[in-house]
């Protein structure tokens, strides 16, 4: 088979390119550090290949691996003219082996090429202890300032250890305390670049109204004038990737609803998906579509969570948007509950189908479902969509071109409101999508009000494929057939000896995936969300990292805020649809 | 026993004025709170006491026995002083309006309809109110916060702004009027008909400028708790704040009193005339139907941003109040 990608490059770069392997249709191409800079030029530039959107950057510690050298970093390329993917990978020594203990591996910056490294690099450095030369602001951003150590790495521990905090800890006054004590709060890292005396600098959050949880923006003001709105992110870091690498891969289900915890469905699908196509496991077309119509509700529930929190953002707190939207949520919780017991910590997927059979009166639920919603997306349109105060406060704020969009790996709703019809249930589909009749909405405005069109908009593009979805679901099948990773049905396991081995193979050992890696993405409410697999072979993934749309899309806020007033930051923040358990991992 | 007449009366009757408004302003939050509650799918205070009742009682409790803490460096005086001008100047406006058409008489002491029955009432009521805007600007500006001082900057400029259309209303009212008493107003209206029939234009030009006056949604911008947290209320605790939210509803109530004297007839209705106190049943209604109308506007219109506020001021309404005010004067002089 021939790779256009990797041969054009190997023309060019002969020295550069080191290998390249295949794994279930993904190519990674392994680079040398020393020339990632000018191969990442090629790849956005030319114009057979067109890398413009960069995913993901993250880095690996391949110790246990028997690989070497120790680290790599990883760039994740999609290329949305060519609708193509490409991983490519840098290898790089760990200094520490040659005697300097406290020098980092280091590897040139390609925030240059793609602006969305910048907040993906300083996670990896921050993370996995890789420095990145030429970067604009290389600062921890996850952990605190003087964290000790790069949690990442598999020489630090996991579970059971003191907090390592630099300040304080010789304190008396905190003996009581032992070693676990948390710094005080940072002055905003990034506030060196403002001009605290010129302007006035505010800091909204972590404890504010309008952040949607624990975020922090250090907003410079000139009057009412927004000069910059720099994010400060990790207040609700729980190492999600670290914790990970512990469990096994079934077990990681659960914790993928703690990610963007208002769009369970959608996330255990993006995972269970990855693992699938690691596994290379069929699953049965009932399934299938029974993940489509609950994802999609999924994305309905998002969307009215969204839709409520930014009438409130941009109203005040009792707009009565929020709990008329709120109330329709609750109608799809009320479904998921009847589905999977839980209402918003579903884990209601598992590898190679559902977990349980849908109960018999799910279609009958989402019917009803669907016969009320219309007229009630026709009510808030008719509050808001010509509403004039909403749309002067929406109209021309938080400009983001498809352009900057896609330089700063901006995707989903945001990205689709600046006139790319990027949506990878189109563009790459996944679970049968394929198979459904649907539109990608739109808009070119690229502001807040676009976005707003878009969101509703999908709105009804969401219930076209529920009812499509209703009309194909039929019955068969909710899980695979294959006991090398589905749990065989208890009435097997008095019969059958072998439905016994698997059962118990699987409970006391988990399935073992084969060597490989590959990284999967799905079409979030949000955004893309990825799910980057490395496995070693073992039950537990080696590498688990997690590409959260919020916390790649919050990076555009500092641009989108820019040059508008104080009020706008919060149609901005609204419009975004950011989720702070997402954005943190 | 002169004085009886002339200094006992009017301070009873302040007294219970000044009271029935506190009173009223605790079940004011009462209702706004239930009628919210019920704009957005919700039940609201019912908790305390049948159908939540004793609610402001409590709530009114609690704020009496938190700790006051004020900012590090606060200006003291002003930051104490600040709440207290909220709402003397909310309260004393009471002083010119009238209840009903008469008076009754208590042991041979006549008991008036209006307190002070002043000539320049509706000018009395356009100023005291307007020192309202000083006890935000003040609060804003001694309690130290970055918060605080941008929603004092605001709340100045929002309200001397749309002092200016409310203001030429007022002109347009007294120019068909001829008069600055307020029960002469209420005469006039019962002579020929309702101004709001008349003076179509100035009864929503008030009503919205007014909106901007009190602070209410969507015009509260010195507060946008999305953004400003609390603005200039922000550092205020227990009883201060407590009192800043009494200023802002008996602002209200007398907002709602002044737009039911103006355009509405006062305390003119059926009967009114041969039994005073259904006159008074009268003007409450009026003001109710007033504030239901301020609740429901702020349960379902999203909040104007700051320079866009500004803009409907002075390009929008500015022209519209004084375009009245001259259609209004050549219509006169012919």
């Amino acid at each position: 088979m021939t790779d256009l990608t990797y041969d054009k490059l190997k023309a060019n770069f002969p020295d550069a390119v080191l290998g390249k392997e295949t794994f279930r249709d993904e190519t990674t191409i392994t680079v040398d550090a020393a020339q990632l800079l000018k191969v990442s030029k090629f790849l956005r530039d030319d114009p057979e290949l067109r890398f413009n959107l960069l995913l993901d950057v993250y880095g690996v510690d391949r110790r246990d691996l028997g690989a070497s050298p120790r680290f790599a970093t990883s760039y994740e390329l999609y290329s949305i003219p060519h609708n193509r993917r490409v991983r490519i990978e840098a290898p790089l020594a760990d200094p520490a082996e040659n005697g300097k203990k406290d020098t980092l591996p280091a590897i040139d910056s390609v925030t240059g090429v793609w602006g969305t490294a910048n907040w993906l690099e300083r996670e990896t450095y921050d993370l996995m202890g890789i420095e990145f030369k030429g970067h604009p602001w290389l600062h921890r951003i996850l952990l605190p300032q003087n964290w000790v150590g790069h949690p990442l790495r598999k020489d630090y521990p996991i579970g059971g250890e003191p907090v390592n905090f630099t300040a304080d800890r010789d304190n008396p006054r905190f003996a009581h305390l032992g070693k676990q004590i948390m710094d005080t709060p940072t002055f905003h890292s990034e506030l060196e670049d403002m001009d605290a005396e010129g302007h006035l600098v505010v800091n909204m959050g972590p404890q504010h109204p309008a952040t949607h949880g624990v975020l922090r923006l250090a907003v410079e003001l000139d009057g009412e004038r927004v000069i910059s709105c720099k994010p400060e992110v990790g207040y609700l870091h729980s190492g999600f990737e670290k914790t990970g690498e512990s469990k096994r891969y079934e077990k990681f289900i659960p914790y993928c609803d703690r990610l963007d915890y208002v769009s369970t469905m959608s996330n255990n699908l993006a995972y269970v998906l990855a693992v699938e196509k690691l596994m290379d496991v069929d699953v049965p077309k009932h399934a299938q579509y029974a993940r489509v119509i609950l994802v999609e509700l999924q994305r309905i529930a998002s969307h009215m969570v969204w839709l409520g929190t930014h009438a409130m953002d941009v109203s005040g707190t009792i707009h009565a948007l929020l709990m008329y939207a709120f109330y329709w949520r609750e109608q799809i919780l009320d479904i998921f509950e009847m589905v999977c017991g839980a209402r918003m910590t579903t884990s209601y997927f598992s590898v190679g189908g559902l977990r349980w059979a849908l109960p018999g009166a799910f279609e009958d639920s989402v019917r009803h479902f669907l016969k009320g919603f219309p007229e009630v997306i026709k009510d808030f349109e008719t509050m808001l969509t010509d509403n004039p105060v909403w749309r002067t406060r929406l109209e021309g704020v938080g400009v983001l071109t498809a352009e900057q969009a896609i330089d700063l790996g901006v995707t989903g709703p945001l990205l689709r409101a600046a006139g790319t019809g990027f949506d990878l249930r189109k563009a790459q589909p996944y679970s049968s999508y394929d198979e459904f009749d649907f539109d990608i909405p739109t808009a070119t405005e690229a502001d807040s009000y676009a976005r707003y069109k878009v969101r509703m908009a999908e709105l009804w593009q969401s219930m076209r494929i529920i009812e499509q979805g209703l009309a194909k679901l039929g019955k068969g099948p909710h899980r695979t057939a294959d006991r090398k990773v589905a749990l065989p049905p208890r009435e097997e396991i008095s019969t059958s000896m072998e439905a016994l081995i698997h059962h118990f193979k699987l409970v006391t050992e988990g399935y073992k995936p084969p060597v490989g890696r590959l990284y999967g993405i799905a079409e979030n409410p949000k955004g893309i969300l990825g799910f980057g697999i490395i496995s070693d072979g073992t039950a537990n993934p080696y590498r688990l990292r997690v590409r959260g749309p919020s916390f790649v899309n919050l990076q555009a806020t500092d641009l989108m805020a820019r040059q508008g007033l104080l009020s706008d930051i919060v149609t901005v923040v609204g419009s975004i649809d950011i989720v702070l358990g997402e954005v943190d991992r | 026993m002169d004085w009886i007449q002339t200094l006992l009366i009017p301070i009873v009757y302040s007294t219970i004025l000044v009271v029935i408004l506190l009173t009223g302003f605790a079940y004011l939050s009462y209702v706004e709170r239930k009628l919210v509650a019920r704009f957005t799918m919700r039940f609201g205070p019912n908790r305390a006491g049948p159908f939540g009742l004793l609610q402001p009682l409590a709530d009114a409790l609690k704020m009496m026995f938190k700790e006051e803490l004020s900012p590090k460096n606060a200006d003291l005086p002003v930051y104490l002083l600040a709440p207290f001008l909220a709402i003397s100047t909310a309260v004393i406006g009471w002083a010119v309006f009238p209840f009903a058409s008469r008076g009754f008489s208590v042991l041979g002491y006549s008991v008036p309809p209006v307190l002070a029955d002043v000539n320049i009432g509706l000018l009395y009521v356009a100023a005291v109110t307007s020192i309202g805007s000083y006890a935000v600007v003040l609060a804003g500006w001694s309690s130290n916060n970055k918060y605080s001082l941008l929603g004092a900057l605001r709340a100045g400029a929002q309200m001397v702004s749309y002092e200016l259309p409310l203001g030429l209303t007022l002109v347009a009212v007294i120019l068909v009027v001829g008069s600055m008493n307020m029960t002469e107003i209420i005469q006039y209206q019962l002579d020929h008909t309702w101004l709001i029939v008349l003076q179509p234009f100035a009864a929503i030009i008030f009503f919205i400028a007014g909106l901007a006056e009190s602070n209410r949604s969507p015009f509260d911008l010195p507060e946008t708790e999305n953004e400003l947290v609390s603005g200039y209320i922000t550092e205020y605790g227990g009883i201060r704040f407590a009192a800043f939210f009494m200023g802002e509803y008996i602002h209200m109530i007398t907002f709602g009193a002044i737009i039911s004297i103006l355009f509405l007839g006062g305390w003119s209705g059926p009967g009114a005339d041969a039994v005073p106190f259904l006159g008074l049943v009268y003007f409450i209604l009026k003001i109710a139907l007033m504030i239901f109308m301020m609740i429901w506007v702020r349960a379902s219109v999203p909040r104007v941003r700051y320079d866009q506020l500004m803009r409907f001021c002075w390009k929008f309404l500015m022209p519209l109040a004084l375009l009245n005010l001259v259609v209004t004067a050549i219509v006169i002089a012919l």
